[in-house]
Order: structure tokens, then C-alpha cells, then sequence
């Protein structure tokens, strides 16, 4: 025995159900929150807020643009279908080479679908204000912007929120594909775990269910918003 | 005709995006920013629980001693990582010495020892502006492993004695069988020529063991559940021909020449400790146990005195 | 994972070049992914759509027909993959499953919004002629329900052509083998591989369309419905 040989240190064992990769081991669940899925479920929550937050602001100013100039409605709708159909591996390892493997890179392919998902749903919702009452406003003496605040926004905001609603599960469900080049958010543990010689049961499926957990926590939430701003709005939409 | 609303509208909407976009370019981290005090040490892992804790071991060393690391875990296979090292993406990685010789530069493995194998590893690699740090004594090699109660039974402890079990059955991913390393090489250096190949597929080597589909499996050397304690054993290869494959950080030469001598020694101080046994409980850690990395590797420098 | 080569406009032009030396492994790959994609769609069809209708028909279930677009568009593809992956391995059956799963959501919310949201003068005319229930589903709702059926089943199709790349990193083939895989393909066979992936969504797209063309009764307005566009992207 050379005593120039290294402390070997007890890890720790795992637990019978954790080296045995049964469906789902609660205590790895518990032990490991602290250092592999709460930081996933942060950052996969930073990342998809920005991303919403950037892609609401472009998707309204191209709605409102849209709104007034009809003309370029058509043209916008048609590159945000384009946009949709690219993949998103490839639209990440596209934007590689211009911005690096970078939280960067990862937020412009965000933003581009969460704006391709808002912008038809603003757009409907700007222009789903009844003829009838946009012609009383108008009657009314109210210019053009106070139409636009006081009548059609307002009208529009079950439409908004319902794209909101899904532009955030969407987003939500897309960032899980970011881990395919930054080890952060919710896809990280996943991919970790299926690279595993044998793939990790209960990583897997922790991350998944917060995944799912947290789309359909924003999604109910977003709902209760509505029934906030709106509280006259029928259900339905979305 | 874009009436007066409309153009402030549509500038408002611009002028945010621009905004927006400036913020979010300036928190990007462009890949080479480095500070003039200090140049960061851009460290690469390969697509496996093994260079995961090697990479987190040497990150943390590192960074323990003062260093600037930035960690680009998971980058792929070696043809990937080789790219991102030539192009400058990393500066430096762990690499095995045969795969090296083998994998980067296209040769055969017919260096005899580790030490030959190394000297190869590093004199190609100098060639083009890298050099290797100090090999580990741990070697992640192809072997064959039966069950110890096996090798009691046949008397097993070369590759050549498996010749004294009948009916030999071996198990191997369905590559193994055409490889110089693998079957082709069984044959032609051990004379093994009665064996039946069993192709593995869904189900692990050890498994394969366990079930007495097989006699003999095709495994690595560092697999988790191998060690002192294991029920299964390696049996030898006296004409190596599964190679050497210690492993040596390749690092750029620039990036050494602008560090100090202690950047060398922190990395040789750690690879000194990676024995045999060593990478194993830590695979075993790992990949059994479900530790992270992370928390794995720093348990072991903390209990060698490296952090 | 990526290493990124360099940028240049030209890649635009390599990548279309790649198209064309590649034409016989691409097409291979592109049939295999409408392969996957194809099975996918079809097992959701025989399970979502049928009991979508039926919901509709009987007016009962919109939690289910709405809870289960919204779980559809919150289950992330990648995760389905992963679920099943410990389940049934790797290869095909894992990955046509978790497609089918994704195109669930919009086949089933559409096929009850569509049967559900009827007119109800015109089923109740049809009950007044003394149509059963069976003859008033097949000759009045579901020839009714076209535009969104069809609408559904459109979304759900490019929804899976479109995600079908991601079933690569668990043995599901086609031309997410390539979109996975810069070391051997490169950049310009990334960006040719996805350029295919395009252009396969926006042909099943064209197609579909034409057929609810074919399919909608005449007289029957096909309105300009917001839903068409992507409602959801979980695209990969």
C-alpha cells in the first residue's frame, strides 16, 4: 500500500431504489433539489421570462404597426410561419457562429417563436373590436390613439392574454431544448440523465413533471390575470 | 400614407426593441473575453460521466488556487472536441493517450508501454501547438471481465486462458467484432478462435455476466462496478492489445506560457491522485449512486487536501 | 452538442449545394421522418379524434377537450422522449408515441370545438326530421365540423413534421440524424437537413389544405380562422 495514494472518501451510497433505477426515488428527488432541479426550474424560468418579455414587446409593436399599415400584416404574418416551421436545433446551432454559445443565442430563438405565436393572436385581438362600437368612439370625437387605448386595446386583452397563455406553455415546453447547448434549465437534467450508461428513471421524470408543473402553474395563472383586467370576458379563447 | 400615430407607434416599438436588444447584448459574454490581468483558462469536457468529474475535478482545483475558469462541459465526441480545441473555442481538455494517437491523428496503437504511448500522444500534439500535462496512473481501456467465480473455476487470469473454457461465449457492443482491438485482435493475439460473438443489445455486459448468457463481456476499465470489492474480474492483456489510455490534459501552449508555473502543478497535483481505484468509487459515485459531478469531485480533492 | 462553424452569407449557398449533392440520402431521410411522423399522426387520429367528436356530439367534456390542448402544448417533446425512453428504449416506437401524444392536444380540442360548436338550429332541424343520433353525427355535425376538424388535424401534422427532427437523439431517425450531427455533417448539412424539414412542413401544410378544400360541403365558408396559424410551438 503506497501512502503517496489518494484519500478515496466516502461519497455516500445511494439508495437501494436509486442504484436499482426504479420508477421514481422520492429521497433522490429531496436530496438533490437543492443542487439539481431548483436551479433548473430558475433558470428555466429566467430564460422563458425574458424571453416573453422581449417577444411581447416586439410582437405589440408589430401588431400595432400591422394595425395601422395593413399592408405589411400579410408580410409579417408570413415570416412569423416561416419562422415556425425551422427547428429549433438548427435555428441554435445557426446562431452559433454569430453569438456563441451564450444564453444569447438561446433567448433570440426564444423570442423569434414566442414572437411567431404572439403576434396573430395581438393582431386578432386588435382587430376583433366590433366595427359598430369603433365607429361610436370615433363618433365620439375620440382621436385616433384614444380609440386605440380606450376601445381596442381593452377589447383586446382576452385575445392578448390567451396568446400569452400559450406563448408561455410553448416557451415553457421549447426551453427544455436549450440544454441541448447550455447546461441550464429544465432540459439539463433531462439530457444528463438519459446520457447515464442507463438512463436515470427519476431525473427524468423530476424534471419533466416540473417542466409540465410549471407551464400549467403560468397558464393558470395568466388566467387569473384575465379574470382580473377583464372580468366581464366570457370564457373561451384560447 | 403612415399617418402621424402610426410612425410614433411604430418608432416606440423599434426604440424598445432596440433597447431591449443592447441590454441583452451587453449581459452576453462573447466567447474570448478575456481580462488582461489573468487570462481565463477556457476548460472543455468530452459526452460522459467520466470526463464530467475529471473536467469538474480540475475546474475546481483550479479555481481553488485562483485561476479564471470557464467550464464548457459536454461538448461531444472527440472529433467534436478536437475541433473546438484547434479553433480555439477551449483551450484545454481531458483526453485519453491511445484515443490521441488512435482517434486524433489516424495512427495504429502499437506503442508497449504507457509511458511510449504518452511520448507518442504528446510529441503529435506538440506538433501543432499543444502540449500534454502529466498522465494519471488511471488508464480507461476496452477489457474483457468475467466473474470472479469463473476465473476461480478455469483458472482465468490472461486473455490467452480463456482458451480452456468450452463453448466460450463473449458479449460485446456489435462494433467489438470487426475492431483490431476487439474480436479480430482476440483471435489473431490469444489464438481465441473458438469464440462466439453475442452481440449486446439493450442489455449491459455485466448483466449479460450476471445471467450466464455469456462467460466473458467487453466492458471499460473504469466501469463503476468494478474495484476491490467486485464480483467480476478483468482478465489481463499481455500484448496490450487494447492499448494505453491514460489520461493527459491537452492544453494549448500559448495558454501555458501566459500562466504561471502553478497553473501546470495544481493540474499534475490532481491527475497525480486519479489511481485506478480512485476513478472508479468516483464513477461509481456517479453513475450508481447519482451524485453530481460536482459534489463528487469536490468531496474527493477536499478529502485529498487539493481544495 | 455544437461547436459552431463559421458564419458566412455563403453557408446559405453550401447548405443548398449540400441538398444537391445529397439528393438520395436526403430523400431517405425525409421519408423516414414522414414515416415517424406519419405513425405518430395516425395513432392520435384513431385515439384523439374519435373521442373528441364524441365529446362534442354529446356536448360533455370541455375541461377534458381544453385541460388536454393546454397539457399537450406544456408536455415538452423532449420530455415525452425521455418518459419513454426507460419504458421502451430507443428506436421507433418510443419516439412515434411521444410525436402522437404532442399531436393529441390539437386533434382532440379541435374535433370537439368543431363537432360541439355546431349549429344547434341545424341540429335540432335534423332531430325534427327524425334523424337518430347516429345520422344527425355523420350527416349534419361532422360535414359541419370540417373547416376546424381539418384545421386540427393540419396543425397537428406540421406540428409533428416540424418536431420530428428532435426524436434523432433517441434513435428515431430521419433528418434530425443530420440536424443533430455538425462533427459529420457540418454546418452547410445542418442547415440544408433544415431547409428539407421546411420544406417538408410547408408541402404536408399545402396538401392538407387542399384537402380541406376538397373535403369542406359547398356552401360552407371557409373563414379565416386565427387558429391556423401555429397556436403552439413545442416544436422540438
Amino acid at each position: 500500500m503506497d501512502d503517496d495514494g489518494p484519500v478515496i472518501p466516502d461519497f455516500g451510497e445511494g439508495s437501494s431504489c436509486v442504484t436499482d433505477n426504479r420508477t421514481f426515488c422520492w429521497d433522490w428527488a429531496r436530496e438533490h433539489w437543492g443542487d439539481t432541479l431548483q436551479p433548473a426550474v430558475l433558470q428555466h424560468l429566467w430564460l422563458t421570462a425574458i424571453a416573453i418579455a422581449i417577444g411581447f414587446v416586439l410582437a405589440f409593436g408589430l401588431a400595432l404597426l400591422a394595425h395601422r399599415v395593413r399592408r405589411v400584416e400579410h408580410p409579417i404574418g408570413v415570416g412569423a410561419a416561416l419562422l415556425y416551421t425551422i427547428p429549433s436545433l438548427a435555428l441554435f446551432q445557426l446562431l452559433v457562429p454569430l453569438t456563441g454559445i451564450t444564453t444569447t443565442t438561446v433567448e433570440i430563438a426564444l423570442v423569434a417563436y414566442t414572437l411567431v405565436i404572439l403576434y396573430p393572436n395581438i393582431v386578432a385581438g386588435l382587430d376583433g373590436a366590433p366595427p359598430e362600437v369603433v365607429e361610436a368612439a370615433r363618433g365620439m370625437w375620440l382621436t385616433r390613439r384614444q380609440v386605440l387605448t380606450r376601445v381596442e386595446l381593452p377589447l383586446a386583452v382576452p385575445a392578448i392574454v390567451g396568446g400569452l397563455r400559450i406563448a408561455v406553455v410553448s416557451t415553457i415546453a421549447i426551453a427544455t431544448i436549450a440544454a441541448f447547448l447550455l447546461p441550464k434549465g429544465l432540459g439539463y437534467p433531462i439530457f444528463y440523465a438519459i446520457k447515464l450508461p442507463e438512463p436515470f428513471k427519476t431525473e427524468i421524470y423530476a424534471a419533466g413533471a416540473l417542466a409540465i408543473g410549471l407551464a400549467l402553474l403560468c397558464d393558470g395563472g395568466l388566467v387569473l390575470l384575465r379574470r382580473a383586467l377583464v372580468p366581464w370576458a366570457r370564457k373561451g379563447g384560447a | 400614407m403612415i399617418r402621424k400615430h402610426t410612425r410614433r407607434a411604430a418608432k416606440a416599438a423599434f426604440a424598445i426593441s432596440l433597447a431591449v436588444a443592447i441590454v441583452l447584448g451587453g449581459t452576453a459574454r462573447p466567447a474570448e473575453s478575456k481580462s488582461s490581468a489573468s487570462p481565463t483558462i477556457t476548460l472543455g469536457t468530452k459526452n460522459f460521466a467520466e470526463e464530467y468529474i475529471l473536467g469538474q475535478l480540475y475546474k475546481q482545483a483550479l479555481e481553488a488556487k485562483g485561476f479564471d475558469v470557464v467550464y464548457k462541459e459536454n461538448i461531444g465526441s472527440t472529433e467534436l472536441i478536437d475541433k473546438a480545441l484547434t479553433s480555439h473555442k477551449i483551450d484545454m481538455y481531458p483526453e485519453y493517450t491511445g484515443v490521441i494517437v488512435q482517434v486524433v491523428f489516424g495512427r495504429a496503437l502499437s506503442a508497449k508501454t504507457a509511458a511510449a504511448t504518452y511520448a507518442l500522444a504528446k510529441q503529435l500534439q506538440e506538433k501543432r501547438g499543444f502540449t500534454l500535462f502529466r498522465p494519471t496512473p488511471f488508464a480507461d481501456t476496452d477489457a474483457v471481465a468475467v466473474l470472479k467465480s469463473t476465473a476461480t473455476k478455469y483458472s482465468l487470469k490472461t486473455l490467452g486462458n480463456l482458451k480452456k473454457v468450452p463453448g466460450l461465449k463473449l458479449a460485446a457492443l456489435p462494433e467489438f467484432r470487426t475492431r483490431n482491438t476487439g474480436l479480430v485482435g482476440l483471435r489473431r493475439n490469444y489464438g481465441l478462435t473458438n469464440v462466439k460473438f453475442v452481440p449486446l443489445a439493450g442489455l449491459s455486459p455485466y448483466q449479460a455476466l450476471d445471467s450466464n448468457k455469456v462467460q466473458a463481456a467487453a466492458v471499460f476499465s473504469t466501469d463503476p462496478v468494478l474495484g476491490p470489492t467486485s464480483k467480476y474480474k478483468l482478465l489481463a492483456d499481455p500484448v496490450h492489445q487494447f492499448g494505453f489510455q491514460n489520461v493527459a490534459p491537452v492544453v494549448s501552449k500559448q495558454l501555458v506560457a501566459s500562466l504561471p508555473p502553478l497553473f501546470r502543478r495544481t493540474v499534475d497535483a490532481v491527475s497525480a491522485k486519479l489511481t485506478q481505484n480512485a476513478i472508479i468509487a468516483m464513477n461509481k459515485a456517479v453513475i450508481i449512486d447519482k451524485k453530481t459531478p460536482k459534489s463528487v469531485a469536490r468531496t474527493f480533492l477536499k478529502a485529498n487536501g487539493l481544495l | 452538442m455544437i461547436v459552431g462553424d463559421t458564419f458566412r452569407p455563403g453557408i446559405f449557398v453550401d447548405a443548398l449545394a449540400f441538398i444537391a449533392d445529397n439528393p438520395a440520402f436526403l430523400a431517405g431521410k425525409a421519408l423516414e421522418q414522414l414515416v415517424l411522423a406519419g405513425a405518430a399522426l395516425g395513432l392520435a387520429l384513431l385515439v384523439a379524434l374519435p373521442f373528441g367528436i364524441v365529446l362534442g356530439h354529446l356536448h360533455r367534456g370541455s375541461g377534458i377537450a381544453i385541460g388536454a390542448s393546454i397539457f399537450a402544448r406544456a408536455l415538452p417533446s423532449l420530455a415525452a422522449i425521455a418518459f419513454l425512453l426507460p419504458v421502451l428504449g430507443i428506436g421507433f416506437l418510443n419516439n412515434a408515441i411521444a410525436l402522437a401524444i404532442l399531436a393529441a392536444g390539437p386533434l382532440l380540442t379541435n374535433a370537439f370545438e368543431g363537432v360541439e360548436g355546431v349549429d344547434r338550429d341545424a341540429v335540432d332541424a335534423a332531430r325534427g326530421m327524425g334523424m337518430s343520433a347516429g345520422q344527425i353525427l355523420r350527416r349534419v355535425e361532422l360535414p359541419l365540423a370540417v373547416p376546424l376538424l381539418m384545421t386540427g388535424i393540419r396543425v397537428a401534422a406540421v406540428t409533428v413534421v416540424a418536431t420530428a427532427p428532435i426524436a434523432a437523439i433517441a434513435g428515431g431517425g430521419g433528418l434530425g440524424d443530420v440536424i443533430v450531427n455538425q462533427a459529420s455533417y457540418r454546418l452547410k448539412g445542418v442547415l440544408g437537413a433544415s431547409l428539407c424539414v421546411m420544406a417538408l412542413s410547408a408541402a404536408v401544410f399545402l396538401c392538407l389544405v387542399a384537402l380541406q378544400n376538397a373535403l369542406t360541403p359547398k356552401g360552407l365558408v371557409r373563414t379565416r380562422v386565427v387558429g391556423d396559424l401555429p397556436p403552439g410551438k413545442e416544436l422540438q
